[in-house]
């Protein structure tokens, strides 16, 4: 993900939102089932643009999230880090709110703000307290409906842009391997396969018509969610939505129009070499469903495959790699809320003097045994318990509701998926995750990717 | 602005240990944090990194529990168990739901009291932490961090990195890792803090219980600070197309009457956000970095100002120019009223937001314990930034920012240096 602020900067400003205190009394009250997580109210304005609210009088404070349904993936052909240059340029001003200005409001009272953009969405956000709701609001409609983008000032923006890309990917033999990678599972010229922040002779190559037309495309309110959680009654919100975001002309809403995710992987191997790594590391991908495309009923299934193939200690990649002393660590990942087909991965960290070969034939080996006679009904039942056993921390950061809520109306699934996760992922069976690892790791459909320390 | 926010922090005593309380029930959650003096402090030269694995290896089996059986009965229940070394203190905390309280309760204090240091634990440890100090120094920026910090503090337990290095972890024995936290995890002296769903009486009941089976005696204290080792220029070479630039001077100790004013100036200076001088003149007007920041760390009892950012190896001249010109402008003519009357409202107006989460509010109290604030500090801060005068802020500017003796670490590869 990428954000305008430095990671520094954004972590200090990452407090985020505390949620409902009726959802809270909800779930104390009845247990962990069956009750939604946040109890957010939703609404839809008349101009098309969703409304999220999760009431939280924890503290006098109130975050607001507005998402756009659009990030890095959709990127025009040969303009990778579109969605993100805009992303930057939308602190550039707007009719009434000058340059900078939105920034240093919102800090003079008290404020914190930033932005992020991923693959699948686009994300601007403050907090504030509570009485500074309409404020911020205001001058948030005002860049959705016309952000300036001043021509004067795209090209030091983009050396910014170009900076923050040597900071994070080029500086790093680690970051560089795993853009690298990425590109050779899905293709560095696809969609998937593309870096959020951009190529770096792509970012050079975009325009301020690229800029513009990412916004006169995409942000729309019909394909917007606003997502407010804190100190705010429900009617005041409605009525504050209405005067400041129901100004906002409707437009075509433009939906995602991506090409089809690749079948088969662009490299199935990819070596690196890289004088400035120290450690090497190990990754195998393979093309996954989410839950947005494909065969959507694998995708919590493959959380609880995650989990217990290498979800740390007792995971069987821990068990087979690290405790055998032949990795310093192993792990799995996988994340269905995504937009479009996503991907299932494993990694591992070798152990000095264990060779390539040997390690990335033991981690075969535990995917094989693993599709062969499939998990036991242990494992998924400890994958399942220990995923959602935490569920209702969620409610102790201000930005969980906020960000968990946006982040899948954003990508068209309802906000059932947040509120009710804890119960569906517990409802995972074993023959479910045998049917999803069969799909998933039993399909010739990945990439291995060696980063290796150029001494090794 | 938020005027009227209070804090209403308890102090909460039994058994002759105390604990801050922060009392909230609109979330089933609890938090706890904890510390002690010493940490990465009194690791022996040669092998640094022993507290911290030693802190690793806490939650890593104890009692009758194996690491992987230890390691479910917090993931079952869901509770993070943390310990920790920094370089002038131990620190442990957990967060957990309310209904899992008893049993973080029962695993923090096993934890403490019983560590089992079974032998594969150890050696997997080890492993990853060496694995991890060879990864930090893959970077510019991890390359700069290390070099200027052992160059601001030769010889001090300051200039060296608490996670240790690939050779001194290998050569940290198990004893060693025993006795660092035999000597300093014990009842005396340890600051606790607390937050969430949990009642006065409640946390003084909780609190023999965690604790009680200390051994008795404070930990010896740190050493100071010594003066800072002005060590002017410092070229790390890196193979790397973006150099990363740390600056730093001596800074302010967290009990000098000025430490108000001088977060006032360090904001407007190089603060979080966009409204800072120098993100001003290095990352909006010319483009030079992503982000530049200016902090005020603190450790051993004293304060050490730092700038980073990082930028490409052609422009580092620059950007250094232009950095050391916004400090010496800064500390020759102070901040304008303006600029002072903006980062007043927003240190004042921005304390809600710093207790949002759990963790966030006991960290928050222990941090005020770890500098020996009182107990309404917090509520007289507001009216002590707003007494804050511009010549004020000019005099304090002036006595703390020392730009001619700014010392730089640059790991890259700068041109024109």
């Amino acid at each position: 993900m990428m954000t305008r602020r430095t990671t520094i900067a954004a972590a200090a400003a990452l407090a985020a939102a505390a949620p409902a205190a009726r959802a809270q009394a909800q779930a104390a009250a009845s247990g962990p089932a069956e009750r939604p997580l946040f109890g957010a109210a939703q609404w839809r304005l008349a101009n098309g643009l969703e409304v999220v609210f999760v009431e939280n009088r924890r503290a006098p404070v109130v975050a607001q999230y507005l998402f756009y349904a659009a990030g890095g993936a959709e990127d025009p052909a040969g303009r990778s880090g579109v969605a993100h240059f805009l992303e930057h340029m939308m602190f550039k001003g707007s009719p009434n709110v000058p340059s900078g200005e939105l920034s240093r409001r919102v800090a003079r009272e008290g404020g914190n703000d930033n932005a992020f953009t991923s693959r699948d969405v686009t994300a601007y956000y403050q907090q504030v307290e509570a009485s500074r709701l309409p404020m911020i609001m205001a001058m948030e409609a005002d860049r959705f409906a016309a952000a300036l983008i001043p021509a004067d000032q795209l090209e030091s923006e983009r050396r910014v842009v170009l900076e923050e890309r040597r900071q994070r990917t080029d500086s790093s033999a680690r970051a560089r391997f795993q853009e690298a990678f990425r590109a050779a599972l899905w293709g560095p010229q696809t969609w998937p396969g593309r870096p959020i922040i951009g190529w770096e002779d792509e970012i050079r190559a975009i325009t301020r018509d690229d800029i513009t037309g990412f916004h006169a495309r995409f942000y729309a309110p019909a394909n917007a969610t606003l997502v407010v959680a804190g100190a705010v009654a429900e009617a005041e919100l409605r009525a504050l939505a209405e005067e400041h975001y129901g100004k906002v002309p409707p437009r075509a809403a433009a939906t995602r129009d991506r090409a089809r995710a690749p079948e088969a992987p662009h490299e199935p191997r990819l070596i690196r070499r890289e004088p400035t790594a120290r450690e090497a590391l190990f990754l195998r991908a393979w093309m996954a469903p989410s839950l947005t495309a494909g065969e959507t009923r694998h995708a919590l299934p493959l959380e609880a495959l995650a989990h217990l193939l290498g979800g740390g200690q007792g995971s069987r990649l821990h068990a087979a790699l690290v405790e055998t002393g032949l990795a310093v660590s192993a792990g799995a990942g996988y994340d269905g809320e995504a937009a479009g087909e996503t991907e299932f991965t494993i990694w591992a960290v070798p152990r000095r003097g264990v060779t390539p070969e040997r390690l990335e034939q033991e981690a075969a080996a535990v995917v094989a045994r693993l599709l062969q006679d499939g998990p036991t009904e242990e494992e998924v039942a400890r994958s399942t318990r220990q995923l959602s056993a935490g569920a209702l921390l969620s409610l102790d950061s201000f930005g969980a509701a906020p960000r968990m809520l946006g982040g899948v109306l954003a990508i068209g699934l309802p906000a059932e998926v947040v509120e009710f996760w804890p119960a569906r992922l517990r409802a995972v069976t074993r023959p479910q995750v045998a049917a999803a690892a069969r799909a998933v790791l039993g399909r010739d459909a990945d990439t291995v990717g060696w980063l290796l320390p150029e001494a090794a | 602005m938020s005027n009227g926010f209070t804090l209403p922090i308890r102090v909460v005593e039994a058994d002759g240990l105390s604990a801050w309380l922060v009392e909230d029930h609109t979330v089933p959650v609890v938090s706890i944090s904890w510390s002690w003096a010493g940490g990465a402090a009194r690791d022996a030269a040669g092998q640094e990194g022993t507290a911290a694995m030693a802190a690793a290896l806490l939650t890593e089996g104890a009692g009758e529990l194996r690491a992987l059986a230890f390691a479910d009965a917090l993931r079952d229940a869901a509770i993070g168990l943390n310990f920790s070394a920094g370089r002038d203190a131990f620190e442990g905390g957990f967060r957990c739901l309310t209904d899992a309280l008893p049993e973080a309760l029962r695993l923090a204090r096993l934890a403490m009291t019983a560590p089992r240091f079974d032998a594969d634990a150890v050696e997997r440890v080890r492993a990853r932490a060496i694995a991890g100090a060879r990864q930090a120094l893959e970077t510019p920026r991890g390359q700069a961090g290390r070099a200027f910090w052992a160059s601001a503090f030769p010889g001090h337990p300051a200039g060296r990195p608490a996670t240790g290095t690939a050779e001194s972890l290998a050569a940290v024995p198990v004893e060693a890792m025993r006795a660092t936290l035999a000597a300093q995890m014990r009842r005396d002296g340890l600051l606790i803090a607390a937050s969430g769903a949990i009642r006065p009486a409640e946390l003084a009941a909780l609190l023999p219980a965690l604790f009680g089976g200390l051994p008795a005696g404070a930990p010896e204290a740190p050493p100071t600070l010594p003066p800072f080792t002005a060590f002017g220029r410092q070229v790390v070479l890196v193979a790397s197309p973006q150099s990363q630039v740390v600056l730093g001077q001596p800074g302010i100790a967290p009990n000098d009457p000025d430490w108000e004013a001088a977060q006032v100036v360090l904001r407007i200076l190089g603060g979080g956000g966009f409204s800072s001088r120098l993100m001003e003149a290095v990352r909006v007007q010319r483009g030079l970095t992503y982000g530049i920041g200016v902090g005020l760390e603190t450790m051993f009892g004293g304060g050490v100002v730092t700038c980073a950012f990082a930028t490409e190896n052609a422009k580092v001249a620059e950007a250094l120019q232009v950095t050391r010109g916004v400090w010496s402008d800064l500390a020759q003519h102070g901040p304008t009223q303006a600029e002072l009357e903006e980062a007043v409202a927003y240190l004042t107006g921005s304390l809600p937001l710093q207790f949002t989460d759990s963790r966030r509010i006991a960290g928050t109290l222990l941090a005020m314990r770890r500098n020996r604030r009182a107990l309404d500090w917090l509520d007289g801060r507001n009216a002590r930034l707003r007494a804050i005068t511009r010549d004020g802020a000019a005099r304090v500017a002036s006595a703390i920012l020392k730009p001619q003796d700014l010392a730089v670490t640059v790991a890259g590869q700068p041109e024109g240096m």
